[in-house]
């Protein structure tokens, strides 16, 4: 009886949850959509062109700042991959005061306002005398992606047992290579989830990049805002259309590349927080 | 194993684990707090007479910002964020709860479709908003051709902007909500239902109370970026629309007062710090109970 009461679906929340789900996915189509018209109307579909795109890989401000996003991408990916792991392997095993100050801290930047974030690299970078260019956008995410990996990684690292380096430590290890040849190919699915996330968040990042970029080449994004300021025009739409589907696909990875190591677990179990297994 | 064995490698254990932390905690130190410090020390500086930022020990910024312009600004900046916190709690829970209680073996997929475009570009969302809306976007296009209106002016309001930071943010509401909700035990939401025979008894005295840590949670991290946003006033709204982020923002962008910009900085995070310990306080509360 009990049973069959709860599954009778609420009519109210299942319309709700459908309601969303179309307000979700409404926009996105409709840029896609208009981004193939061969008129510039963002209304009428007046037939299908790939003029827009034809304009995007003429435009080489615009390929400029797409290389220049995917470098920063990746550099700031490889790098807050190390700090990451190196800091979660360490907040997980080091249960003193000063370690619990130090997973504090570094957690920081996930509940700091990325206007915050953004504005105090800035003052750092000008007070130090750095010129701001792709390296001080670098270094700024690389600062704000070491929490993401520390957490994803943690989860994880929570699920392996400390016994399992102690086991290598007994069998004639040192410390290091316990964590070299033991730890780290148990964290490999955490660590390519992470990353693929990291990457996906960088590369679309607007604000941080927008406060600590230089001139020339600007990243993607701050380029993309500057031509949204102006006004909505089919070109966005293509050159959005795009990047939808580029970090759509690296955050589909993200989830499914750890369920391919277990199955039954994914990195979605991480994000909303279910127990890693 | 001697006692002996075990103290001395848990001390070379230690030392590992302690040269593993110092590389990324001095990176953390160099390049976020000595920034934040920075910041604060900056918010009593002033401004040389060429507009060059300096150092000093001043509280003219301070009492700057505490006028009516910047006092309505913030206030605004408030009611839009608590507005959408109102809003995506409103909109997490039945969508939490259905995908969770009723999701069967679709709930990861489910999840993952609202994850997805959540974690896809973030401006090119809030453009998409803007193009749909404008004054020759496909709503208007839409309302002119069913003959209701002449078209509406949705740009420029404060339920545009508003309409922006949920679309943006929501996800962080829904996915600690479902958390907590996925981890239920549903028999409780049945004794409820046996108990008070309403559904919506049932919700706010079982199902909410026992999900309170997510709803703290999705509250919380909902807040944080939207009263910090100044995208989506910016491209949604216009100037009688901006909010805090606009101002700081200008400061640093646009007006290049920094002093200035950095006393507006601290005391966004100061208010932001009172409600994170009120935060706090809410959760441990909750956990000594239980």
């Amino acid at each position: 009886m009990a049973t069959r009461r709860l599954e009778r679906k609420p009519a109210l929340a299942v319309a709700m949850t459908a309601v969303f789900f179309a307000w979700l996915y409404l926009p996105i189509l409709a840029v896609a959509l208009f981004s193939f018209n061969d008129k510039k109307s963002l209304s009428a579909f007046s037939g299908f062109s790939l003029r827009w795109y034809d304009d995007l890989v003429h435009n080489s401000a615009l390929l400029d700042s797409l290389i220049a996003s995917l470098k920063i991408a990746t550099v700031s990916t490889v790098g807050s991959l190390v700090f990451g792991t190196m800091l979660a392997l360490g907040l997980e095993r080091v249960t003193s005061r000063r370690g619990r100050v130090i997973g504090a801290v570094t957690l920081l930047p996930l509940v700091t306002p990325e206007i915050v974030t953004g504005v105090a690299a800035l003052l750092l970078f000008t007070g130090i005398g750095l010129k701001l260019s792709m390296t001080t956008v670098i270094l700024a995410e690389i600062t704000f992606s070491i929490a993401y990996v520390t957490v994803i990684v943690r989860g994880r690292l929570a699920g392996i047992a400390g016994e399992v380096e102690e086991a290598a430590r007994d069998l004639g290890c040192t410390p290091f290579q316990a964590v070299r040849l033991v730890t780290l190919p148990t964290l490999l699915p955490a660590l390519i989830g992470a990353g693929l996330l990291v990457f996906a968040l960088v590369f679309d990042d607007f604000v941080l990049a927008f406060f600590t970029t230089g001139v020339d080449p600007q990243p993607l994004p701050v380029r993309v805002y500057s031509s949204i300021r102006f006004g909505v025009s089919p070109a966005i739409n293509a050159i959005g259309t795009l990047m939808l589907l580029a970090s759509a696909l690296l955050i589909v990875a993200a989830l499914w590349v750890p369920r391919l190591f277990h199955r039954g677990t994914s990195s979605l179990d991480l994000i909303t927080g279910g127990d890693p297994r | 194993m001697s006692e002996v064995a075990v103290k001395r490698r848990s001390a070379q254990r230690t030392s590992l684990w302690g040269w593993l932390l110092a590389l990324p905690t001095a990176w953390m130190v160099a390049f976020f707090v000595s920034s934040m410090a920075i910041i604060v020390l900056l918010s009593f500086g002033r401004t040389t007479n060429d507009g060059y930022p300096v150092f000093a020990t001043s509280t003219a910024n301070y009492r700057a910002i505490w006028n009516e312009v910047y006092l309505e600004l913030f206030l605004r900046s408030l009611t839009y964020a608590v507005a959408t916190v109102v809003i995506s709690v409103l909109i997490a829970y039945p969508v939490a709860y259905t995908i969770a209680l009723h999701g069967g073996r679709y709930k990861n997929a489910l999840i993952a479709a609202i994850v997805v475009p959540f974690f896809a570009s973030y401006l090119v969302r809030m453009y998409a908003w803007k193009a749909l809306l404008s004054d020759d976007g496909l709503v208007n296009s839409g309302l002119r051709h069913s003959g209701l209106t002449d078209g509406v002016t949705f740009l420029n309001t404060p339920y545009a902007v508003v309409g922006g930071l949920v679309y943006g943010f929501v996800v962080f509401t829904i996915l600690p909500v479902y958390a907590s909700l996925e981890r239920l035990d549903t028999s409780l939401i049945e004794a409820g239902k046996d108990l008070y025979h309403s559904p919506m008894r049932t919700f706010f005295t079982v199902t909410l109370p026992a999900t309170r840590a997510g709803l703290y949670g999705g509250v919380l991290l909902v807040f944080l970026p939207a009263l910090g946003d100044f995208v989506s006033a910016q491209l949604l709204g216009g100037a009688n629309t901006y909010m805090m982020g606009n101002l700081v923002q200008q400061q640093f962008a646009e007006g290049q007062n920094w002093p200035l910009g950095s006393a507006l900085t601290v005391g966004m995070m100061a208010a932001l710090t009172v409600l994170m310990v009120a935060y706090l306080r809410a959760t441990s509360t909750q956990r000594r109970e239980s």
